[in-house]
């Protein structure tokens, strides 16, 4: 798979959680990628971003979601 | 015609192009006829206690068929006594009194040695002087040069005792043999310069013969390292210019110099935040006359740009230069082969394929080679442009981006708002 297809896939993952009603409630760095932690009331899920574009589409949709805030 | 008189820290001069501190301003000889030629300016090769020189001094790099890339020197200061120099400056302004002189000088770090050169440098009616603490051969080995001017303390020391004395502006030229030029910038502006120029040279080897095993160049046999200009260390010069025109601290007239070879190369330093800039290793390679061109191209740059005066285009570029954490994450470009244009060499090719990103395909097309850049894939790195022969063939456009703009400093500020 091209980068830029693991790149699609993660960014989809992102809009998933957040189409459902999910809020990005954390998020920690390390040597292998980004990990995003969801979370919905009690719900709480952590999606491993890999791509460099998926992880800039990431801060984008954390911007949004701390503008609305 | 635009004004390109220039005004450096009260240091006024009818152009800006200066020659620097070198062997073409050794002598009244050479700086009278300079001036003749053009040349706004000269900084008189530095003076000092007279030295004594080896023989077989310079050498130069050449790429490709390119002659003096980049240029090396183990020459040292003047070899010449003071009473000599100084009697052919004040003969040579008194013929050019609307040309700068500017007295070049290197001393023991001393006090008492920097106010003696001073006040009899300044009796023969140089418009400046320029506290040499850059050369990083021969003279750093006994304390002067690039051995002070590695040290912020000396440089600022330094320049404060000249200020004691001194009647005309003093600039410091700076070293680039240093990990950041800003701090022993901001030493000189602490002691009182009223300009910085830079870069002196950086430290060399040229070359290495790989018949007689001697180094390039050798004294009998033996070599020593020098210092490298030229249009090699060009970018070098223009990131340390660049660095201390941003820096606040720094808040002094810059004089730029290092690998300056045409009038393009001038006003990128000026847009960079030199108000002047100062030439040797053209000068050595082509003669005085370059500066003809230099004016001219200047002049009608200029006219084109709508300024009036060379002073209107200084430091115009400098607030487009950044930290990497400030540049926009978000904006892409992306290559855009033209295959009319094309020759298809392939260097594009083999360059994404096996050093960049992989984004170039090549495939066939009515039985003729193409070659098609996968934008999805393309992350905008320049280097198919960079090594493609054929001007047009290869163009790097702006896609507009999916995510509004975003800085790596406001994502980092960003994700942690959100942990507190």
């Amino acid at each position: 798979m091209s980068e830029f297809q693991q790149s699609m896939e993660e960014i989809q993952k992102i809009d998933q959680y957040l189409d459902k009603g999910y809020k990005i409630n954390d998020v920690y760095e390390n040597l292998s990628g980004m990990f995003v932690e969801f979370a919905q009331q009690e719900e709480v899920a952590v999606l491993q971003i890999l791509t460099a574009d998926a992880r800039k589409y990431f801060a984008a949709k954390l911007q949004e979601q701390t503008s609305l805030q | 015609m635009a004004d390109l008189h220039i005004n450096l820290a009260g240091i006024k001069s009818p152009n800006p192009f200066w020659l620097a501190s070198a062997p073409p301003t050794n002598s009244g000889y050479q700086v009278q006829r300079a001036f003749e030629a053009g040349w706004g300016g000269a900084v008189w090769k530095t003076l000092g206690e007279p030295i004594l020189n080896v023989s077989s001094r310079f050498a130069a790099v050449s790429y490709n068929g390119q002659r003096v890339a980049g240029f090396n020197n183990i020459e040292l200061i003047t070899d010449r006594p003071l009473e000599v120099n100084l009697q052919e400056i004040y003969e040579t302004k008194k013929k050019f009194p609307n040309h700068a002189i500017i007295a070049s000088l290197m001393v023991e770090p001393k006090q008492e040695k920097w106010h003696e050169i001073v006040k009899r440098v300044e009796d023969v009616g140089v418009d400046g002087l320029e506290l040499n603490f850059g050369c990083p051969h021969g003279m750093a080995e006994r304390g002067m040069g690039s051995a002070s001017g590695q040290v912020p303390e000396l440089v600022e020391k330094q320049t404060y005792w000249v200020k004691e004395a001194a009647r005309t502006p003093v600039i410091v030229k700076l070293t680039p043999n240093i990990t950041d030029i800003t701090v022993t910038a901001e030493a000189a502006t602490r002691g009182g310069a009223d300009a910085v120029s830079m870069i002196n040279t950086i430290n060399s080897l040229a070359g290495v013969d790989l018949d007689s095993w001697n180094t390039v160049p050798h004294v009998a046999g033996k070599g020593a390292h020098g210092g490298y200009c030229g249009p090699a260390v060009k970018p070098i010069a223009l990131n340390m210019v660049a660095e201390c025109a941003r820096n606040p601290l720094v808040n002094v007239p810059i004089s730029g110099i290092g690998g300056i070879s045409n009038w393009q190369d001038a006003a990128e330093f000026i847009l960079m935040g030199a108000t002047g800039v100062q030439v040797c290793t053209a000068a050595m390679h082509h003669g005085f006359s370059i500066v003809e061109d230099m004016i001219d191209g200047l002049n009608n740059y200029l006219d084109d740009k709508g300024l009036a005066s060379v002073m209107d285009l200084v430091g115009r570029s400098v607030q487009r230069y950044s930290n990497w954490g400030d540049l926009d994450l978000n904006y892409k470009i992306v290559a855009e082969i033209n295959n009319d244009v094309c020759i298809n060499c392939n260097k594009c090719h083999i360059a994404c394929e096996d050093t960049s990103h992989q984004c170039i395909d090549l495939y066939t097309e009515d039985g003729r080679p193409m070659l098609k850049v996968r934008e999805e894939d393309c992350v905008g790195c320049n280097l198919c442009s960079i090594v493609c022969p054929v001007d047009g063939a290869i163009s790097m456009v702006e896609r507009p981006s999916t995510i509004p703009p975003m800085t790596w400093n406001e994502r980092q500020t960003l994700i942690s708002s959100l942990s507190k």
